[in-house]
């Protein structure tokens, strides 16, 4: 799939924008501030309907103006479709095919986006919450359901963190209602870790050969999926639900003293192995790298296979981050069959033929030259 | 804006109704104006009347002129039944249906602690007596089917199960007369669920 065309209205430094792209690799050059990331953000925001930096949605429009939109018109399967996006103070629109989607679930996964930014590089040694939003975003974009699963799973972990807090304070007495939040999360915890492991698993097997290829044939890259229950992960169902039951039991005294919600999927983590060990404590500033960047190229391959084609791949500012063997590695994988932008405050750092075909868009001040 | 007095406060009153803004507000205001005096004499007392006259019924909660309710003093409905609900408006969709010979009983919200609402703020206490002193075979829990709807009635049904007393959820699914094609997934899953042979 690829993106034809990028509108831009009232967003972030662009006031008006009007742009067609290549399928295949667009190289956005630019000195540091000009808008380079914000054209990134724009069409990340197109495929998620949130921006990857700021979940303050009013920082998007523009200063003095009353809303930001961004119009993109998508070709996938053959078929060409306009997605659109309005923010304003009254909130968010999303339109797909110009019908606006009341739920995120039906609009989500219409444009497959994979982003690479520097800051994917604390993915292996940041804190836990940065790897679960990854599971949740990429489960969410090939999956929709997913996220009506993960909306329903925080709207009872939301209650159930209130009682356990009057609980805590003494206003309330009553277990009974207890028992039933817990019943309620359980049956959607479950739901989220039976999906997470099968995607884990799945993410896995795409990224171990490609990092066996990276660090030329050296490592061994694995993917542990880290839940706060002990379960195995061929585990049904069933098994889930009865794990979960009864560490809740078990934790209930401690809970109400703590008067907040100790276990599930809101506090698993996933772990990356490199020859059997914890890449985010035993390993090197360069493994960590190519581990992030593994399980980065590994996505592309996955939503290839899950959905059919290949999702559109953004690269902010990371290139001049990799060294020439990982840089040349990350365009071998695309060459030719992702649809790429690259942005970047100068060219000449990086030596490949796949940029030498590309197409260059300048961006000064908001306002972008082919 | 330079209105009299007499009709800013209309206008301001108006808007405190639901669905109604600012400008609607002042197009009703000035309607009333030009209504007839006896029309607007029998709106202003049928309005304080709605308030004054209706209370909740001490037995079910449902609104009522007289107490106990209608349904509650009927005595030919099924008393061994009672249907609840979270809303009066509920009792009034089940009985435009014509089907349902039970009596009711209305919660007036839902278990929500993130809203600071308990089961002692709802209705439920009354529910557990009248349980203790009527009859009953069969609850039937006819809450929302939404997260605070589905946990009030996981909660009631643990109360009443003790007692022995038949305890039943009505059923998720499609609408009758809907196409299928324009069901919601979740819906359609919870449908798929509850299938039965036919």
């Amino acid at each position: 799939m690829h993106i034809d065309q990028l509108q831009l209205r009232n967003f972030r430094n662009y006031d008006k924008l009007d742009i067609e792209f290549d399928d295949k690799i667009n190289v956005i050059i630019g000195e540091n501030a000009q808008g380079k990331t914000n054209l990134m953000e724009a069409i990340y925001l197109l495929a998620f309907t949130k921006s990857h930096r700021t979940p303050r949605e009013k920082e998007l429009i523009q200063w003095e103006q009353e809303y930001a939109k961004i119009e993109g018109r998508i070709t996938k399967r053959n078929r060409s479709f306009p997605l659109e996006i309005v923010i304003s103070s009254k909130g968010k629109k999303a339109k797909l095919n110009r019908l606006e989607q009341k739920r995120l679930s039906d609009y989500i996964g219409a444009l497959n986006v994979v982003m690479f930014a520097p800051e994917d590089l604390s993915l292996v040694k940041g804190a836990p919450q940065i790897r679960r939003r990854f599971v949740d975003m990429e489960l969410g974009q090939i999956q929709p359901k997913y996220i009506y699963h993960l909306g329903q799973y925080q709207k009872v972990l939301k209650q159930r963190n209130y009682l356990l807090k009057q609980l805590q304070r003494r206003k309330e007495q009553d277990r009974t209602m207890l028992q039933v939040l817990t019943e309620q999360l359980v049956e959607h915890a479950a739901t989220l870790l039976e999906r997470r492991f099968v995607f884990i698993d799945l993410l896995q097997k795409w990224a171990s050969p490609i990092h066996h290829g990276i660090s030329r044939q050296l490592e061994e890259l694995e993917l542990r999926y880290s839940p706060t229950i002990e379960v195995s992960e061929a585990a049904d169902r069933e098994k889930i639900v009865t794990a979960y039951l009864e560490k809740f039991y078990e934790i209930q005294e401690k809970e109400i003293e703590r008067g907040t919600t100790l276990i599930g999927p809101h506090r698993d983590d996933l772990l990356f192995y490199v020859n059997k060990k914890n890449v985010q404590v035993y390993g090197s500033q360069g493994q960590q790298r190519t581990t992030a960047l593994s399980v980065k190229l590994a996505e592309i391959e996955l939503i290839y296979n899950e959905v059919g084609e290949y999702p559109v791949l953004l690269l902010d500012d990371v290139l001049s981050e990799l060294d020439d063997y990982r840089q040349s590695h990350l365009l071998n994988t695309i060459q030719g069959k992702v649809q790429t932008f690259v942005s970047t405050t100068s060219v000449d750092g990086i030596n490949h033929q796949t940029l030498e075909k590309a197409e260059l868009f300048k961006v000064r001040d908001g306002i972008v030259d082919t | 804006m330079y209105y009299p007095e007499p009709i800013s406060k209309l206008i301001d009153s108006f808007t405190k109704l639901p669905g109604i803004g600012p400008k609607t507000a002042v197009r009703l205001a000035f309607f009333v104006l030009n209504m007839k005096d006896d029309d607007v004499l029998d709106f202003a007392n049928a309005l304080v009347n709605a308030k004054r006259e209706l209370t909740h019924c001490s037995i079910c909660g449902h609104i009522t002129d007289q107490d106990p309710c209608s349904i509650c003093q009927d005595t030919t409905r099924d008393q061994s039944i009672i249907c609840v609900v979270q809303d009066p408006k509920d009792v009034i969709a089940m009985e435009k249906m014509k089907e349902y010979h039970g009596k009711y009983h209305v919660l007036h919200g839902a278990i929500s602690p993130m809203d600071g609402i308990g089961p002692e703020d709802i209705n439920v206490p009354d529910l557990i007596n009248r349980l203790k002193d009527e009859e009953v075979k069969e609850l039937i829990l006819a809450t929302n089917p939404n997260i605070e709807g589905e946990a009030t009635a996981m909660y009631i049904s643990r109360l009443v199960r003790p007692s022995g007393i038949r305890t039943t959820r009505i059923a998720h699914g499609l609408p009758v007369g809907g196409d299928l094609e324009y069901a919601d997934e979740v819906t359609l899953s919870k449908a798929l669920e509850g299938r039965r042979d036919v």
